[in-house]
């Protein structure tokens, strides 16, 4: 099952319990000019679900972004990953909160969870606070979150085969979004590239 | 083929060998803590006014504070400040006031510190400067006159109060101030002893220096305060040791250490903390609350910690640096294991500052028995951060399925130049890699203790080589137990 | 002359399925036997259980190993008592070198036998005998125990490790897999030089061309848990001709 959520304008369910064998895909879009708290609790109470959470967040002007979300994994045997990309300038102030909960006996638990943030801008904080509470010992859990900015490198690399700057810059953040847009349906993909 | 009996034997052989009680007449000042117990402990120790009045101010805002209790530490208990003695020293020969009682001579023997400059630190080829904190007082200080020298200043703090004060106060609560936290401030109206040093500028200090903190009176706290000083151009490699008996009842270990390091100086801070850690049922076990800051105040200063945790019932400590000065720089490596019913929060803050500047975070935490162990560390980019880059990679092992491993870091970018990457791991000891080597011959402690050592490899192998091969045993010793 | 190891009537699995369904197998000291047969077949099985692989279960059935109830002991005995098993998949040990990993091995055995442990210039000296006999460089030893090893240096290393414990049985449980001509040659020099007549092996195996190169006493052939055929070297012939169907029991 695949959700997809335009904070502000779709409504987003602040709880979900998981207890039947699932693959679910959630998307959360945050546009720019929209300033939200996303609070987000996910409990997995069967084994075999497999979730995907999708988070993007283009922030270029002065919006306070936050994204609160905690997935439990209260049973064993069940997937969960989270990828979260962001471009933030202006001085706007994006947040991330994410808490992995791993109950004691959630044996063979999968739990994945990624942040990533561009700063375009002096005056853009970008703020991520990843946590992990694992109490069992045969599971795979990992997070990774990334502050930093668009390589200058591969802007010169693009701009030297005769593309415009602003140009390279756009492919750049596109590339950099990818990851967390590309399942998406293709009108809303173009309307997301088209606000870059 | 061995005996079970012999196996069982030397299994409960390894226990916490340090765990004696000297025997040696001591003198209190009366349990309790009020502004005359303060002023009892500040006339003890012959100190001046102004030190005093340090005390009295810390006090005074201790009082209006209340002990945190945002760590993922259930078991930390409810401390009665009132039930603890804060000042306990042997009792010197007023004749022979520079002498060293055998009884403590025999003590440091036992645990292989050397406080003779004659002796040599079990194993180890060069010599290093050892002062020997007992209680709340230092035993003695070697190589102070070698050190002099060069123009080294290495003693114990009240000494340093006493021969160097304006140095000393030029640079004491710079970079923890009283009100930091409440432990600190706890720790500024009671410290009892540490360490001082100060290497001057462009100097390279010719030996490793050390501190070895030993708690031996029941009913105490023990609350160092360190103050190390490295000049421009200046460098030096400090260690830190400790010890304590084994009781049924906590004991606090409240310390401050405050480290600066100016211009291109470089300072290399390493612990390896091997506090009474409980009994298998968790009772007992030093309270190891720990401030411990630096500063990187000078351009291109550099300050690494290297920390070994394996004791302690209770750990609880973020040894942190301020990246001030442009180009200036940090690592933070810790290994941190927690066993039966300890609990550890410990992690590091990592503040830039000043442009270009970096620091690395490796933290490695392994959890066995009923533990928890935790991770919580800052990496802040402050907006002048420019071109600052940090690195972090947190992993997390568990051994058995009763304890816990967590990871808790905020990461705070302003500055659009700056970099911070982290990444974080979970993992166990694989049934796989147990029976590869068992299958070779290794039995299954052995073959646990030398996983979960070449685990932690990348930290111990920053420490001096003496010193990795004793927190690489003394990981090994606290595993005890914990698989089968 | 004593067996060095027999396999009486051995009924194995894991997870509940019973997997070798009456074993019968007897080795005798200085011999060389092959164990060849499908995909499925317990052979991998044979060779962990005779190890003492924790997960798998031992339902009926005995096996005696110099004499001694070999399925009495733990993995680590075993080993003491003189048993080696070449992992298929050699397990990755982080940040422990080959150096720490055999001195823990070596030191272990021979406290098990009432020895005194090797000094450090005593083990260097083996340590760089074993490796030049199957190869290996300096910088092997530096290694972490199969951190970053290609499928033919874990081989290697397997044998190498064998050489260091110097074992009174080996199991070497498919060391031909995912190997080249090359490897395979210095994987059979290294079991050839270790050929004595106290000392014996099983090679397990899907190919023929390894036993081209160690040449065994005994081929068996192992079908669905049980061995249905046991013969010379002309049963490897047949396989290869015919494959595991021409093979009957």
């Amino acid at each position: 099952m695949d959700r997809v959520y335009i904070v502000g304008i779709d409504e987003v369910p602040k709880r979900l319990n998981l207890a039947e064998m699932e693959h679910l895909r959630l998307t959360f879009i945050v546009m720019p000019g929209v300033s939200a708290e996303v609070p987000f609790e996910i409990k997995i109470g069967k084994p075999g679900v497999n979730l995907e959470i999708f988070g993007l967040y283009l922030s270029p002007r002065n919006e306070q972004v936050r994204f609160d979300f905690t997935v439990r994994h209260l049973v064993g045997g069940a997937h969960s990953s989270q990828q979260f990309r962001g471009i933030v300038g202006g001085t706007a102030k994006a947040e991330f909160d994410g808490l992995v909960y791993v109950a004691p006996d959630a044996q063979k638990t999968e739990a994945f969870q990624e942040n990533h943030a561009i700063l375009l801008s002096e005056g853009a904080v970008a703020e991520s606070r990843p946590q992990l509470e694992i109490y069992a010992d045969d599971v795979k859990c990992s997070h990774g979150a990334t502050s930093g900015y668009l390589n200058p490198e591969e802007l010169f690399y693009l701009r030297s085969r005769g593309i415009p700057e602003a140009e390279a810059r756009r492919m750049q953040m596109i590339s950099f979004i990818t990851p967390v847009i590309s399942h998406l349906p293709e009108e809303l993909k173009e309307q997301i590239l088209s606000r870059l | 083929m061995t005996d079970e009996k012999d196996i069982l034997a030397s299994a409960v052989e390894k226990e916490y060998s340090e765990g004696f009680v000297t025997d040696i007449e001591q003198e209190f000042v009366p349990k309790g803590l009020n502004e005359d117990i303060i002023r009892l402990i500040s006339e003890k120790k012959q100190e001046p006014a102004w030190l005093l009045d340090f005390r009295l101010e810390a006090f005074r805002k201790w009082k209006t504070m209340t002990p945190p209790t945002w760590g993922h530490l259930n078991r930390l208990p409810a401390l009665d400040f009132q039930d603890i003695i804060y000042y306990a020293a042997p009792k010197r020969d007023e004749d022979r006031p520079k002498e060293i009682d055998p009884a403590l001579q025999e003590t440091f023997d036992k645990l292989g510190i050397p406080i003779n400059e004659r002796e040599v630190l079990a194993g180890v080829k060069s010599k290093v400067a050892v002062d020997a904190v007992f209680d709340s007082v230092s035993v003695n200080t070697t190589f102070r006159k070698t050190l002099a020298e060069k123009g080294i200043i290495f003693c114990s703090f009240s000494e340093a109060v006493k021969e160097h004060p304006d140095l000393v106060r030029k640079y004491l609560a710079t970079v923890v101030p009283i009100g930091d936290n409440f432990y600190a401030a706890l720790n500024s109206a009671v410290f009892s002893d540490g360490s001082f040093c100060y290497i001057p500028k462009g100097v390279k200090c010719p030996m490793d220096l050390s501190s070895y903190f030993r708690i031996n009176a029941s009913g105490t706290g023990q609350f160092e305060r360190t103050l190390i000083i490295a000049d421009e151009g200046a460098s030096v490699s400090y260690m830190e040791g400790c010890t304590a008996p084994m009781r049924d009842e906590n004991q606090l270990h409240a310390a401050v250490v405050e480290i600066i390091v100016e211009k291109d100086a470089d300072v290399r801070y390493s612990t390896v903390q091997n506090w009474y850690p409980g009994d298998s049922k968790g009772r007992g076990g030093i309270l190891n609350l720990v401030t411990k800051r630096g500063l990187c105040r000078g351009e291109g200063s550099h300050l690494s910690w290297t920390q070994v945790e394996t004791g302690s019932a209770i750990t609880w400590k973020y040894p942190s640096s301020i990246l001030m000065g442009d180009n200036s720089s940090s690592e933070f490596y810790s290994v941190a294991l927690t066993n039966n019913y300890q609990q550890a929060d410990t992690g590091t803050k990592m503040v830039h500052i000043g442009k270009n500047t970096k620091s690395r975070i490796v933290s490695k935490g392994i959890s066995a028995g009923h533990s928890e162990n935790s991770y919580r560390g800052l990496v802040r980019m402050n907006p002048g951060a420019s071109h600052a880059r940090n690195y972090s990679q947190c992993d997390s092992l568990l051994i058995g399925d009763k304890c816990g491993a967590h990871t808790f870091p905020v990461i705070r970018n302003a500055n659009p130049t700056a970099i911070v990457e982290h990444e974080a791991t979970t993992s166990r000891i694989s049934e796989d890699q147990l029976f590869y080597c068992t299958q070779r011959g290794i039995s299954p402690e052995d073959a646990v203790g030398l996983i979960v050592g070449g685990y932690a490899r990348e930290v111990l192998s920053r420490l001096p080589m003496e010193f990795a091969v004793e927190a690489q045993k003394l990981l090994s010793v606290n595993l005890e137990g914990s698989i089968g | 002359m004593e067996n060095l190891l027999e396999i009486i009537d051995l009924h194995a699995g894991i997870e509940g399925k019973e997997i070798l369904h009456g074993i019968n197998l007897t080795i005798r000291p200085g011999e060389i036997h092959a164990v060849m047969g499908p995909n499925g077949a317990g052979k991998s099985t044979l060779g962990s259980v005779l190890a003492g692989r924790p997960d798998y279960t031992v339902t009926s059935g005995s096996v005696l190993f110099n004499g001694k109830d070999l399925l009495a002991m733990t993995p680590e005995e075993r080993s003491w008592e003189g048993l080696f098993l070449s992992f298929q998949y050699p397990i990755e040990i982080p940040g422990v070198s080959i150096t720490n990993f055999m001195k823990a091995a070596v030191n272990a055995r021979r406290k098990a036998r009432g020895e005194q442990e090797l000094a450090p210039a005593q083990f260097l000296k083996l340590l760089k005998e074993k490796m030049a006999l199957v190869g290996m460089k300096g910088e092997f030893a530096k290694r972490e125990v199969n951190v970053g090893f290609s499928g033919g240096e874990k081989k290697r290393g397997e044998v190498f490790q064998m050489a260091m414990l110097d074992p009174l049985f080996s199991i070497l449980d498919e060391t031909d897999s995912g190997l080249d001509v090359d490897a395979l040659k210095i994987v059979a020099d290294g079991v050839n030089a270790l050929r004595s007549p106290e000392k014996s092996a099983v090679i397990i195996t899907h190919y023929k061309h390894l036993l081209e190169l160690i040449t065994p006493d005994v081929v068996h052939v192992l079908k669905d848990g049980r061995i249905i055929a046991t013969g010379g070297m002309e049963l490897a012939d047949r396989i290869e001709n015919d494959g595991f169907e021409g093979i009957n029991g």
